[in-house]
């Protein structure tokens, strides 16, 4: 039976992430008043969680894999091999709505967002993608804004949203 | 306390003004049409339409909340039927079966059999709800903080550990939700914990964005990944959308034993519906005179888990409703919704808030008929919402699902932990490591603390006040045997 790579890299990551919790459980205060249980008990436990399961998966991905998992190969699991440009142009569009959401604007900080994970999912009609994002977000906006009371940043098109949203 | 009868005949009276009617008949639509959507199960669509409600009252909301939770799974099941892509595990058993009836040209009935046993199944639940969870009140306000300390360690071994295809990998994905929920300021003593000068995190990571980042922006990618460049077939609707004679009186026994097998574990916090439904398959391929169809598309198959479902999904609003425990992810987004109005669902919540408790038990009684009404009629638009081509629907489901996130507190960084989360909820679906127990750990994970620091508290600090008080030593003790003798066996199986 052999190791496996990822398996063992994200056990090592749950033990890591339980050592640094530790680490940062220990700087915490102690003082628990009555209860003698201060606010560093709670990630003390779940450090010393995590620490265990790290090592359990750890010994589970060296002894031949993690047990019961879905297989590695993506065709077995009736899928095909990862797509790059997919997984890619997905991530494009939610960190470019990040940016864009308090400067853009919420419509077209939506519309982008939109244009960029149909991209990743295959469609090659960027300017119908993104007018659809355009309409789609606008009305989103105008609904929220006018009916619900809620605010979403106007952006770059308050001067065609009428003074709507902040 | 008055008696459930006439208490519910008040609820009633409060469901059913027209203002929240609308707010449930709005519930019911919005929660069927996201629902139909390819991938997005109960638990995103409640979180999805939590914005929805910000600006109404509390009662209003709930009851459309419960119309929301209702029709996202009515919506599921016509996805998992003609589309053979389950948007939850607990659709797995349906898909197996009603793929195969819509394949052979029978997706009307089994899209009925599945509507009408849903309805059936569920009325009989929430009745099962009303009579039941006054009981659990008068118990439950006998509990110290000690006990409930053991029934959410309880909830959290049954959720984590016995649920799922790996003791180990539910146990990681509870230990992170429980990490999550100790970021920001620790409620008893007022000091931050894990904030890391984020002013953002002070107020603790919130379980709408969590539910959002695992379920939408991680299936998402895992998609765009894995399986944006497959052919998608759709089963056409052709044909009648009634059942024969023979299919009624195949499916309302199936109906019935799914019910009784499906609302017990709802109700004992025993953590998700997906144990029930395939518990209810495996009985209607035993008690079935036609064995023959089992693969090959039968009714009792459908029938079955569905009403399992269902059941087991209304069961599971008796913990929620009467201790404010959540034993699914479901329940875990719907008792955040009830947080953000300063509801805290508990023995006290029916004899602080009757209004609105009774209302919304109430409005599940509306909500069942609404969807029985609308769904069946409407499946023609159900269908039509399928027919959206792929990247505009997993478009349109992210500007939905960052609207959701962000429209919490206007906040860039809850957009940033949104992607990080959906980073992590594409490599929990890759390895097969389950997301509910994160999101019920973020949730019940402060609330645990808070009321094992007030059992300790109590005793001035002695730890085995846990195991000297009968009920929380005996709760303690079933969660522990339930954690360690599946290990136990396994290593003796091996030996």
């Amino acid at each position: 039976m052999k190791a496996k790579p990822a398996e063992l890299i994200l056990s090592l990551a749950v033990f890591i992430l339980g050592i640094g919790v530790a680490v940062g459980a220990s700087q915490l205060s102690a003082a628990g008043g009555y209860a003698r249980v201060g606010p560093n008990v709670a990630p003390a436990v779940i450090a010393g969680g995590l620490i265990l399961l790290g090592g359990w998966l750890a010994y589970e991905a060296l002894s031949g894999g993690w047990r019961n998992a879905v297989p590695d190969d993506p065709v077995e699991r009736g899928e095909h091999p990862f797509h790059v440009a997919g997984f890619v142009w997905v991530s494009v569009g939610l960190i470019a709505q990040i940016f864009l959401i308090h400067t853009a604007g919420f419509v077209l900080a939506q519309a982008t967002l939109l244009t960029c994970v149909a991209r990743g999912f295959g469609s090659k009609k960027f300017a119908r993608d993104f007018a659809i994002g355009v309409i789609l977000a606008l009305a989103v906006f105008l609904f929220f804004v006018k009916l619900l009371n809620v605010n979403l940043p106007a952006g770059w098109l308050r001067p065609l949203l009428g003074g709507a949203g902040i | 306390m008055p008696d459930a009868f006439s208490s519910l005949l008040h609820g009633f009276s409060i469901a059913l003004t027209p203002l929240n009617l609308l707010w449930g008949f709005i519930g019911v639509t919005l929660g069927t049409f996201i629902g139909v959507l390819p991938g997005v199960g109960p638990a995103l669509t409640v979180a999805m339409l939590m914005p929805l409600t910000i600006r109404l009252e509390p009662t209003g909301a709930l009851i459309m909340f419960a119309g929301i939770y209702y029709g996202a799974m009515y919506g599921g099941s016509t996805t998992t039927i003609l589309l053979n892509t389950p948007g939850e595990s607990a659709s797995i058993a349906t898909a197996l079966e009603g793929n195969l009836m819509a394949k052979k040209g029978r997706a009307g009935p089994a899209l009925a059999t599945s509507a009408i046993g849903s309805f059936v199944a569920g009325t009989i639940a929430t009745v099962l709800v009303t009579l039941l969870a006054p009981v659990v009140v008068e118990l439950a306000l006998k509990f110290g903080p000690a006990e409930y300390f053991a029934l959410m360690i309880f909830a959290f071994t049954t959720v984590a550990a016995v649920i799922g295809s790996s003791t180990v990998r539910g146990l990681t994905s509870l230990f992170l939700g429980l990490l999550l929920g100790v970021v920001g300021i620790d409620s008893q003593t007022g000091r931050s914990r894990f904030a890391f000068g984020v002013p953002e995190l002070l107020d603790g990571i919130d379980v709408v964005v969590l539910a959002v980042g695992l379920f939408a922006v991680g299936e998402a990618l895992y998609v765009a990944a894995y399986a944006s460049r497959l052919e998608e077939k759709m089963e056409q609707l052709k044909g009648s959308l009634w059942m024969s004679k023979e299919d009624w009186r195949r499916s309302w026994p199936a109906w019935l034993r799914a019910t009784a097998i499906g609302f017990p574990f709802g109700s004992i916090p025993a953590g998700g519906a997906e144990i029930p439904t395939f518990l209810s398959y495996a009985t209607e391929k035993k008690f079935t005179k036609h064995p023959e169809e089992f693969g090959k598309g039968a009714i009792e198959g459908v029938a079955g888990p569905e009403a399992a479902n269902n059941a087991s999904v209304t069961g599971a609003l008796v913990p929620l409703l009467t201790l404010g425990i959540p034993t699914s992810a479901t329940a875990a987004v719907l008792l955040s919704a009830f947080q953000n109005y300063g509801i805290q669902p508990g023995p006290l919540l029916f004899q602080a808030q009757p209004d609105l408790v009774w209302g919304l038990l109430a409005s599940l009684y509306i909500g069942n008929v609404l969807l029985l009404i609308l769904n069946l009629p409407l499946v023609g638009i159900w269908v039509k919402v399928l027919a959206i081509p792929r990247p505009l629907l997993y478009g349109g489901i992210l500007v939905f699902a960052t609207l959701g996130a962000y429209s919490l507190h206007q906040s860039v960084v809850d957009l940033i932990i949104l992607y990080v989360f959906g980073l992590l909820g594409f490599v929990m679906r890759r390895w097969d490591i389950p997301v509910a127990p994160a999101v019920i750990g973020l949730i019940l994970g402060p609330l645990a603390e808070t009321q094992a620091r007030r059992a300790l508290a109590i005793s001035q600090g002695n730890s085995a006040v846990f195991i000297t008080q009968p009920i929380s030593a005996t709760i303690l003790a079933i969660s522990f045997l339930l954690l360690i003798v599946p290990v136990i066996v396994r290593v003796m199986r091996r030996s």
